[in-house]
């Protein structure tokens, strides 16, 4: 799949923008501040209909505006179909086909975009928050009902940690409602444990030889799910349960002692190990980095399994990032099959074939010329 | 000021109203000055009155203008059934359907920790009560089905369960009339856990 043009208007520091790009590679040159994330940015959004930089839509309008737009021409199994959001004080349209989507869950999906920024090489050595944030996009893009269960599964933990709290303090003594409220929160957490495990086989399979290429077969890489609970991945959901109940039974004091949930997927995170040994703790820089990139390339592998076609890839300021090795392992991964966006102040020192014959884009404030 | 205090505070009356803004709530005030004087006192009166007389059911809880309230009252109904609302609104929408021939519980809210309402805060503790005394064998439990309600339902049948009154809970999935393409996946995946064999 690969966006043939994108007409903008009224967003960010782009007045009016009228691009059309090469299917293959597009490398976005400009200074800082000139409006390179802006265009990537715009793609993002143009796929999942809203922003990973801001929460406020508002904030994508110019300025001086009230609407900003942003038009794209998709081509994607052989058709070819135009897609649009609009943005005002009113709220946001999501277009596609020229037709208005109620739901933008029919909105989204219309064009996979994947996006490669600096902080995801943070995916490694960062927080578990992250990892777990990595995790959850992933499955929430493949399978939409998973997003329910998380949502589901976090208001109840907020409920059942203002209870433990209130036990805590023994405002209340009342246990009949944690029973309830336990009972609510495994009821969830199973499905979304059991369903991590089954996206953990599917990341490992495309992952590790991913890794193994970008290693020249000197580094293995495994990954496993970090929990305190006495879970097997092969494990049914119903095990899952089960073992769940009884952590939180055998737990209970303690929890309340605690006055928060201290089991159950919002805890658990996920471990990279490289020759067997931890990456995170003992792994080099430029191992992390294999790990994570690694992890990103693998993403693409499955959007293309899941929906037949590479999605879009987009590379802000992250190519720089990577040493020339890991550089034209990436671009030799995506050379002829995935439509890839880089942003990037300078291209002179990316030696690759694929940059070479690749369309040139200079940013300059808000205007984009391309390069002949 | 732009206006004289006699509209100003019938503006920010109407204000107080749900889903009515200060421009709506100007609207209806210079409406107000031009309705008839009778009109504007039935009004008034009819307000007032709603609040005064209106009070509620020392046994269900339910909204009403007598105690016991005329669903409580009413002998034709089934006593031995009780179905547990979270408001009395809820209660208009069941005798709507004119289904249901037993009694109602309206518990005024539902238990959410989050925001410091437990049991006692809400009308659980007189249903409690009333199953003691009344020779009730079913209670249905018909809280709207998001968490606070799943997890009050399930606290009220923790409650009774070692009585031995049988207790339900509403099923929830596809409405009727409607069609599977249109119906979200959450809702969809309720309606096949709840399929029943035929």
């Amino acid at each position: 799949m690969h966006i043939k043009d994108i007409k903008l208007t009224h967003y960010r520091n782009y007045e009016k923008l009228d691009l059309t790009f090469d299917h293959q590679v597009n490398v976005i040159i400009g200074e800082n501040a000139q409006g390179k994330t802006n265009l990537m940015e715009a793609i993002y959004v143009l796929a999942f209909s809203k922003s990973y930089r801001t929460s406020k839509d508002k904030e994508l309008i110019n300025w001086d505006e009230n609407y900003a737009r942003i038009e794209g021409t998709v081509h994607k199994r052989a058709r070819q179909f135009p897609l649009e959001m609009q943005f005002s004080a009113k709220g946001k349209k999501a277009k596609l086909n020229h037709l208005e989507q109620q739901r933008l869950s029919d909105y989204i999906g219309a064009l996979n975009v994947v996006m490669f920024a600096p902080e995801d090489l943070n995916l490694v050595k960062g927080s578990p928050q992250i990892r777990r944030r990595f995790i959850d996009m992933e499955i929430g893009q493949i399978q939409p009902i998973y997003i329910y269960h998380l949502g589901q599964y976090q208001k109840i933990v907020k409920q059942r940690n203002h209870l433990l709290k209130q036990l805590q303090r023994r405002k209340t003594s009342d246990e009949t409602m944690l029973d309830v409220l336990t009972d609510q929160l495994v009821e969830h957490a199973r499905v979304i444990i059991a369903k991590r495990f089954i996206f953990l086989e599917l990341l490992r399979e495309a992952a590790t030889g991913i890794h193994e290429g970008i290693s020249q077969h000197s580094e293995t890489l495994s990954i496993q799910y970090s929990t305190p609970l006495d879970v097997l991945e092969s494990d049914s959901e119903e095990k899952i349960g089960k073992c769940l109940h009884e952590t939180f039974k055998d737990n209970r004091e303690k929890e309340i002692d605690r006055g928060s949930t201290l089991f159950g997927p919002h805890r658990d995170d996920l471990l990279f190990y490289v020759n067997d040994r931890d990456v995170q703790t003992y792994g080099s820089q430029g191992q992390q980095r294999t790990t994570a990139l690694s992890l990103k390339l693998a993403e693409i592998e499955l959007i293309k399994r899941e929906v037949g076609e590479y999605p879009v890839l987009l590379l802000d300021d992250v190519l720089s990032e990577l040493d020339r090795h890991r550089q034209s392992h990436l671009l030799d991964t995506i050379q002829g099959k995935v439509q890839t966006f880089v942003s990037t102040t300078s291209v002179s020192d990316i030696k690759h074939q694929t940059i070479e014959q690749a369309a040139l884009f200079n940013v300059t404030s808000g205007t984009i010329t391309k390069q002949k | 000021m732009y206006y004289p205090e006699p509209i100003s505070k019938l503006i920010d009356s109407f204000t107080k109203l749900p889903g009515i803004g200060p421009k709506t709530a100007v609207r209806l005030a210079f409406f107000v000055l031009n309705m008839k004087e009778d009109d504007v006192l039935d009004f008034a009166k009819a307000l007032v009155n709603a609040k005064r007389e209106l009070t509620h059911c020392s046994t269900c809880g339910h909204i009403t203008d007598q105690d016991p309230c005329s669903i409580c009252s009413d002998g034709t109904r089934d006593e031995s059934v009780i179905c547990v609302v979270q408001d009395p609104k809820d209660v208009i929408a069941m005798e709507k359907m004119r289904e249901f021939n037993g009694r109602y519980h309206v518990l005024h809210g539902t238990i959410s920790p989050m925001d410091g309402i437990g049991p006692e805060d809400i009308n659980v503790p007189p249903l409690i009560d009333r199953l003691k005394d009344e020779k009730v064998n079913e209670l249905i439990l018909a809280t709207n089905p998001n968490v606070e309600g799943e997890a009050t339902a399930m606290y009220i049948s923790r409650l009774v369960k070692p009585s031995g009154i049988k207790i339900s809970r509403i099923a929830s999935g596809l409405p009727m009339g409607g069609d599977l393409e249109y119906a979200d996946e959450v809702t969809l995946s309720k309606a096949m856990e709840g399929r029943r064999e035929l």
